[in-house]
């Protein structure tokens, strides 16, 4: 206690230290904390499920002929069909509970009001095997999945429950609507249950018997060809990964050599063999199943190496400030070590004071972290800000307070191991006022700032890299004019329309957006641009060699008349489609260059046929070519694709709509809800956003990891110019004397601050070049997140190396000053 | 005063070389030299001629190239550091030329410090703090902080923290040498009125005034002990 009321009055006494201090640990420590934030959601933290460490993923890479449909619970490679999956469960004995959960995107409505959220689709082994307690009714059971269509029962979120029925018992019993069938709340899952799938968050948990099981040639739930289930377990006692893959295989391998390997057709020997041998990999599932683990690992352990470094400047500044304060505090040591304290107890009251300015540091890190995952908020798409929680969480107060305890430690050991090493006699008789500081403190300093040269420099070219990178992002040819232009979604099916009135609504909707004033243009399509979407199949081309193992797949749309013209696409030949082609009309196709290239059509699509679906018969004409516009992603390259009119088919019930006005967008934006509310209350509009907003949600992860490290850059650098500045000050100080005999000596202004830039020049060199190599192999590192350049692109390099040497001149050049203004007279005087 | 008994201070073939790269300055050579209890020694000499030196070794802020050192019968020449602090802290009472308050703590504080090194229970401490303080005179000026005191109040302050502890010996490095002459002798009086209280004193100083409030004076030069003697009639 006396240690604390001590150090409390320290670092009252030197406000500006303490403050310099402070800040600098409060912003090496809220941006740890704020990254921390999102790595502990994302990647560390494990399900709230008893025993998580006992689930397990299940997953079967290798050839999956047929269709595939994955999502953001994990890769294609992770999905399992109906009946494969039935099998597994019915035949296992390694696991208490093998589960299967489809998450979806839908319409909901609660009392007749729509809106949109995500869902789950669970088998009944859902909730026993995650082994969970519903906080109020009963959860789903294997009861609840026995007959496909039979069982209507749904369990809601806490969050739903408290949202939309007030968190009133009388919700079980309730009607809760689901793309248009309606289910009875059977309960409510715990406050802190979200699915299995972090960055999610389902609203609702259906059966999966009650799924659409709807498709060709086969239903859903008997084809062995569509792939569209993930599969988790939860291991039985004393099982381990290894036997429980084992058991698994033993059971899978003969499935697939005996039952659905005849199935196949067409595929080639070696693929066949792949196919058989494909094996089921069984690994820890404690954090879920996700695609975000995968995703962002690479942004956020980039951002933390960034936020990390920054942490180390300012504990290198403050390391900095406290020696120095250590050095005007050398005569107080050796009394205290005359009067008999040991070591330990100078060291312990010295470690203290470390610790407390550690401890204000976390205190006001907090809000230095709630400022940044504010910032990283506004970055985030949407989607990302309502599956994440962007607030202070007591996980993120924990880790700054650790950091802020273990921060003090570091920071303040060599302070208080030299400042204690005191050579007693000379520190009592120096006298209170005068400072001592031993060469190897002095070195230290040196050593402490070279390294935060170095470490900004790295931090310099990495910020630099991704700026340059979210340029050549912002620079990429669309082929497509995006300004001006709004879209949104609507799906009729999910309100209970059947095909045939969806796609009368959806023509409705495109005539009366037509209507409102300032609308240049409407179109539609199934697939939104640029909103990470693939939609993909293999085709037949005329005059196109087909047969195992070629690669016939392309992209696809489904659109409405004027797409091209309306979202400012470019037509190379023939015609964009009208509003004849209709069902019954002659089927057309639009196509690409990629794909007119990739198939062998070159300027001379227009005219030839194709097949789509499996469709061996060529009986789609391509009517138009059109110039390579992006796809699904602005980075990705321009995939081959084809258009398709979506009134040439039947069951069309979602569409995406665009929207061109002369009017400003936010003018547009307000008129299309109540447009939409008068055509049918009950369809709730999705994604409603211009078309630059899409664009940057699309590239979000760019401009987050460009606009974080760039401010993270800045930080380092004023940290690392302050660090530099403080210590060029105090080697002025302690020089005093003898650049006053110099200048007695006959030494000019000019060569007193030449000789301490000199040091700076030496810092920043030394400084420089290490940084480099750390740059070099950061950049190394972030490859795979730049965009159209080189981890070691020079350009990036120059501008870095230019920048810290302004800074470093900057923060050197006012101690440089006040050296060469030391009046010798005074100088020689001084003591 | 006998001397057969136990010296308080025993010091035999005390050497003392300093290393600088090549050359080697002998700072004290062969010094035996004795301070029994109750004896108020006072350690004069030019400047140069191992006076601090040697209060260094006998306050263990320094260790002696060769020879002996006991204090009360311990051998104190080689002790391990943390011995070293031990025994300053119990046996020893500094009191500095330049006070060396420690400017963050108040005058209780100060006078306490050397207390809180001995895991004493508090009220122990604030019991001999106080005594130590009424000693000087300072009871008023508890709650100041040195800044606030004058020259003179800094360095009683600093007596009562040399005493507080009841050290077996108070070394006294050129105590009035950053005080005016009234102030000065205000210091020296409470130095005697501390030895006629009992306590053993060694003092090191150059002023011949302050060398004659002794009862014995030695004498060093290059190093060396060239007289021990009582201060002349004159000089008391």
């Amino acid at each position: 206690m006396r240690h604390f009321t001590l150090a409390l009055r320290i670092v009252r006494k030197s406000p500006f230290v303490s403050t310099v201090a402070v800040l600098s640990l409060a912003l090496g420590i809220g941006a740890n904390a704020a990254i921390f934030s999102l790595f502990d959601q994302l990647l560390l933290r494990a399900l709230p499920v008893a025993a998580p460490h006992e689930l397990v993923n299940l997953s079967a890479p290798g050839p999956k002929p047929g269709s595939t449909t994955c999502n953001q619970q994990g890769s294609c490679e992770e999905i399992f069909s109906y009946p494969m999956y039935r099998d597994l469960e019915r035949s296992q004995s390694v696991l208490t509970g093998l589960v299967a959960h489809r998450a979806f995107g839908g319409s909901f409505a609660v009392r007749d009001e729509p809106f949109t959220a995500e869902g789950v689709w669970v088998s009944g082994s859902y909730f026993p095997t995650l082994g969970i307690q519903p906080a109020i009714g009963r959860l789903l059971g294997p009861a609840d999945d026995e007959v496909p269509g039979a069982h209507d029962v749904v369990v809601i979120s806490h969050a739903l429950w408290m949202e939309r029925y007030g968190g009133a018992p009388s919700a079980i019993g309730e009607r809760l609507v689901v793309n248009g069938v309606s289910y009875t709340i059977v309960g409510v899952a715990p406050a802190n249950f979200e699915g299995a799938t972090i960055g999610s968050r389902p609203l609702a948990w259906l059966p999966l018997s009650m799924y659409p099981n709807t498709g060709t040639p086969q239903p859903l739930f008997e084809s062995r060809r569509r792939y569209w289930l993930y599969v988790f377990g939860r291991l039985k006692p004393g099982v381990t990964l290894e036997q429980a893959s084992t058991a698994l295989n033993t059971l899978y391998s003969p499935i697939l050599a005996d039952v659905e390997a005849p199935l196949q057709e067409g595929m080639s020997d070696a693929t066949m063999q792949r196919f058989v041998t494909r094996r089921i990999e069984v690994t820890p599932g404690q954090r879920g199943q996700s695609n975000i683990h995968r995703e962002a690992k690479t942004p956020l352990l980039m951002l933390f190496s960034v936020t990390g470094i920054v942490l180390l400047i300012a504990c290198a500044n403050v390391a900095n400030l406290l020696l120095a304060r250590g050095a005007g505090r050398a005569t107080e040591m050796g009394v205290r070590l005359a009067l008999g304290a040991s070591r330990r107890q100078l060291v312990t009251q010295l470690l203290t004071e470390a610790v407390v300015l550690a401890l204000l540091g976390g205190v006001a890190s907090l809000f230095v972290a709630h400022w940044t995952l504010h910032l990283i908020g506004t970055l985030l798409p949407p989607i990302a800000t309502e599956s994440l929680s962007l607030s202070l969480q007591p996980s993120v107060m924990l880790f700054a307070g650790l950091l802020a305890l273990g921060t003090g430690v570091v920071f303040g050991l060599f302070p208080a191991l030299h400042s204690t090493r005191a050579d007693l006699i000379s520190a009592i008789r120096a006298g209170a006022s005068q400072m001592t500081g031993g060469k190897a403190a002095s070195r230290f300093r040196t050593t402490l700032v070279t390294v935060q040269v170095a470490l900004s420099m790295a931090l310099l070219v990495s910020a630099g890299l991704f700026i340059k990178s979210l340029t050549n992002v912002s620079r990429v040819e669309l082929g497509a004019d995006i300004d001006q232009l709004v879209t949104f979604a609507i799906s009729p099916g999910r309100a209970g329309y059947d095909s045939t009135r969806a796609s009368a609504f959806l023509a409705r909707v495109e005539e009366e957006l037509a209507t409102i004033p300032g609308v240049t243009g409407v179109t539609s399509a199934l697939v939104p641009l640029l909103a990470g979407n693939n939609w993909g199949t293999d085709v037949r081309v005329q005059g196109f060699a087909h047969g195992p193992d070629i690669d016939a797949n392309a992209r696809l749309n489904r659109v409405g008349p004027g797409y091209l013209a309306t979202m400012g696409m470019s037509l190379l030949a023939g015609r964009e489609f009208t509003h004849a082609d209709v069902l019954g009309a002659t089927p057309v196709a639009l196509v690409n260059e990629t794909f007119a290239a990739k198939f062998g059509l070159g300027r001379d699509a227009v005219g030839k046929f194709m097949g789509i679906d499996g469709d061996d018969s060529l009986t789609v004409q391509i009517v138009g070519l059109m110039k390579d516009a992006k796809y699904s992603d602005v980075k990705d390259p321009v995939p081959p694709l084809f258009f398709t009119p979506w009134r040439q088919v039947a069951n069309t019930t979602y569409l995406v709509f665009y929207v061109r006005s002369s009017l400003p967008s936010a003018q547009l934006l307000a008129a299309i809800p109540p447009l939409m509310r008068r055509l049918d209350a009950t369809i709730p509009v999705e994604e409603l956003k211009t078309m630059p907003q899409q664009v940057r949600e699309n590239v979000f992860l760019d401009r987050m990891i460009s606009i974080l490290s760039a401010a993270f850059a800045v930080l380092a650098t004023l940290l690392a110019g302050i660090g530099l500045y403080g210590v060029l000050s105090y080697s002025v100080t302690q020089r005093t004397r003898e650049i006053g005999v110099r200048v007695a000596l006959g030494a000019n202004a000019a060569r007193v601050r030449a000789l301490i830039l000199r040091q700076v020049a030496l810092m920043v060199g030394i400084g420089g070049l290490l940084g480099i190599t750390v740059a070099l192999a950061l950049g190394r590192a972030a490859q795979s997140l730049l965009f159209g350049l080189e981890g070691h692109d020079p350009l990036v390099f120059a501008a870095s190396v230019l920048l810290l040497a302004l800074v470093a001149f900057a923060a050197g050049y006012a101690p440089a000053r006040r050296a060469a203004a030391i009046d010798p007279m005074q100088a020689l005087r001084y003591d | 005063m006998t001397t057969t008994e136990t010296p308080l201070i025993h010091m035999r073939g005390i050497r003392k070389v300093f290393h600088t790269d090549e050359v080697e300055t002998h700072a004290l050579s062969d010094v035996h030299f004795d301070i029994h209890e109750g004896e108020y020694v006072a350690i004069s000499g030019p400047s140069g001629c191992g006076k601090t030196t040697l209060l260094s070794i006998l306050g263990l802020l320094d260790t002696p190239s060769a020879g002996e050192y006991s204090i009360a019968g311990e051998s104190v020449a080689r002790l391990a550091p943390v011995d070293r602090a031990r025994v300053r802290n119990q046996q020893i009472g500094f009191i500095f030329q330049a006070f060396n308050l420690i400017g963050d703590l108040t005058v209780f504080e100060n006078v306490e410090l050397p207390l809180t090194y001995r895991d004493m229970a508090a009220s122990e401490r604030r019991d001999r703090v106080q005594a130590a303080l009424e000693k000087v005179g300072m009871t008023h000026r508890a709650r100041h902080f040195p800044a606030q005191l004058s020259g003179g109040q800094q360095q009683r302050v600093a007596v009562a923290r040399a005493v507080a502890g009841e050290p077996a010996i108070l070394l006294a490095d050129e105590p009035t040498g950053n005080l005016d002459s009234k102030n000065g002798e205000s210091v020296m009086e409470l130095l005697r009125e501390l030895h006629a209280g009992g306590a053993s004193i060694c003092m090191v100083t150059h002023d011949v005034r302050y060398v004659a409030h002794a009862d014995r004076e030695v004498a060093l030069f290059d190093g060396k002990i060239v007289a021990a003697h009582e201060p002349s009639p004159a000089m008391r």
